[in-house]
């Protein structure tokens, strides 16, 4: 009797962790597609998906693995406790992401049989790099609450470090960068904007950056007191994460190849 | 790295001295970034676009030849949909004509392309010129 009991609710609790399992997938995905589908629809992205050197390629991959290990170490899916979970959270999001690409570029019919292989890998591996970072932040986003009765000792203290804050902007910056950084617009626009124009866009960047800051940051209420001086959040946090930015843009440039040698 | 090691103080208390060096890093950056637009658009002159082409190879290809050129556009501002033409002559006779169009040509830089002829154009006199270009 008491055999039985302890069996119905160990098959209980199984359905309940595979509900749970499932209900992450889903958000994974939805994730995903909602963060990666306007890249699929980029011409630029698909043809990046073939004209694009291996070797850069290979480089976005690689750094994006990382990328998604730290990423769910800092705002995990679930709550995470040892690197080990983050890795294999990372893995299924990049599974995800790949999965989710190659599925959105066969229903456009994008892939068929009849291209080369380089082709169809080339173009399901450049998307699924923002994808990968969709699903990991659609997971993590929508299963907050849930969690709340997590098996853990005690919930991870959601304090951003310095570094990790600087680290969350390079993983914002790569994923916008790469809405834009292959598209022609951004050749053309280079060339229609005057250095004055360009002063203009970086001042008002800046300024734009550190109304974030302020905001983000008092939002926790952890970061910076109202009482610090304006100067100091400029410098810590302003100033280093323009400079990622335009470090990140320079990368997604040269990965989609629009920063061309001058003669 | 997360959770901190010191749990109870707010980081503007007593930011750690990598932050500022971070800051100052960044600082110096963006002043020579601000500094270098800030020189270029108080001395640059927008000159119109003025190429010079340069053959740089001959290939026999199947179905006929082909050349490779660069264009280098010395000017400072940037040509779109740079048509140009490749011609064989034989003295004052035209014996083929090829145009090329390149999508742009930015200022100070240089592109390359190629034109493809059926000619041999070591049997004639090759000319490589720009016929015309946009403003993007």
């Amino acid at each position: 009797m008491s055999d039985f009991a302890a069996r119905g609710r160990d098959l209980d609790q199984r359905r309940k962790a595979r509900s749970a399992f499932l209900a992450g997938m889903g958000r994974g995905l939805a994730g995903a597609l909602l963060f990666a589908l306007p890249m699929l629809m980029t011409i630029e992205m698909w043809q990046l998906g073939f004209y694009v050197a291996r070797e850069k390629l290979l480089l976005l991959m690689v750094i994006d693995l990382p990328l998604l290990v730290i990423l769910s170490h800092r705002i995990g899916f679930e709550e995470t406790f040892d690197w080990r979970e983050d890795v294999r959270d990372a893995i299924v999001a990049y599974g995800i992401g790949i999965a989710a690409s190659a599925a959105i570029l066969f229903l456009f019919g994008l892939l068929n049989l009849d291209m080369p292989w380089s082709e169809v890998i080339g173009k399901i591996a450049i998307q699924s790099v923002p994808a990968s970072i969709g699903a990991m932040l659609g997971r993590s986003q929508l299963t907050r609450d849930e969690d709340a009765d997590c098996e853990g000792p005690e919930p991870r203290q959601r304090r951003t470090s310095y570094l990790g804050e600087l680290f969350l902007m390079v993983v914002g910056a790569l994923f916008l960068s790469l809405n834009v950084a292959p598209t022609e617009e951004m050749i053309l626009l280079s060339y229609k904007m005057t250095p004055w124009h360009a002063l203009a866009t970086i001042l008002l960047s800046i300024a734009l950056m550190h109304g974030f800051v302020y905001a983000v940051s008092f939002e926790g209420g952890h970061e910076l007191s109202p009482d610090t001086p304006w100067w100091h959040a400029l410098i810590r946090f302003t100033l280093p994460g323009y400079v990622i930015a335009l470090g990140i843009s320079l990368f997604s440039l040269w990965i989609s190849n629009r920063s061309t040698a001058r003669g | 790295m997360s959770p901190s090691r010191h749990p109870l103080h707010t980081e503007a208390d007593d930011p750690h001295w990598m932050e500022w060096l971070t800051g100052l890093i960044s600082l110096i950056l963006i002043a020579l970034l601000i500094g270098y637009v800030s020189w270029s658009a108080m001395t640059e002159q927008m000159e119109p676009p003025e190429f010079a082409i340069e053959a740089t190879g001959m290939e026999h290809v199947p179905g006929g030849y082909r050349i490779t050129f660069d264009i280098e556009n010395r000017a400072n501002s940037t040509a779109a949909a740079v048509t140009v033409r490749g011609e064989l002559k034989r003295g004052e006779e035209s014996v083929e004509s090829v145009d090329v169009t390149f999508d742009y040509v930015p200022g100070q830089s240089q592109s390359s392309g190629a034109i493809l002829f059926l000619t041999d154009p070591g049997s004639a006199q090759l000319t490589l010129r720009a016929i015309g270009y946009t403003d993007p």
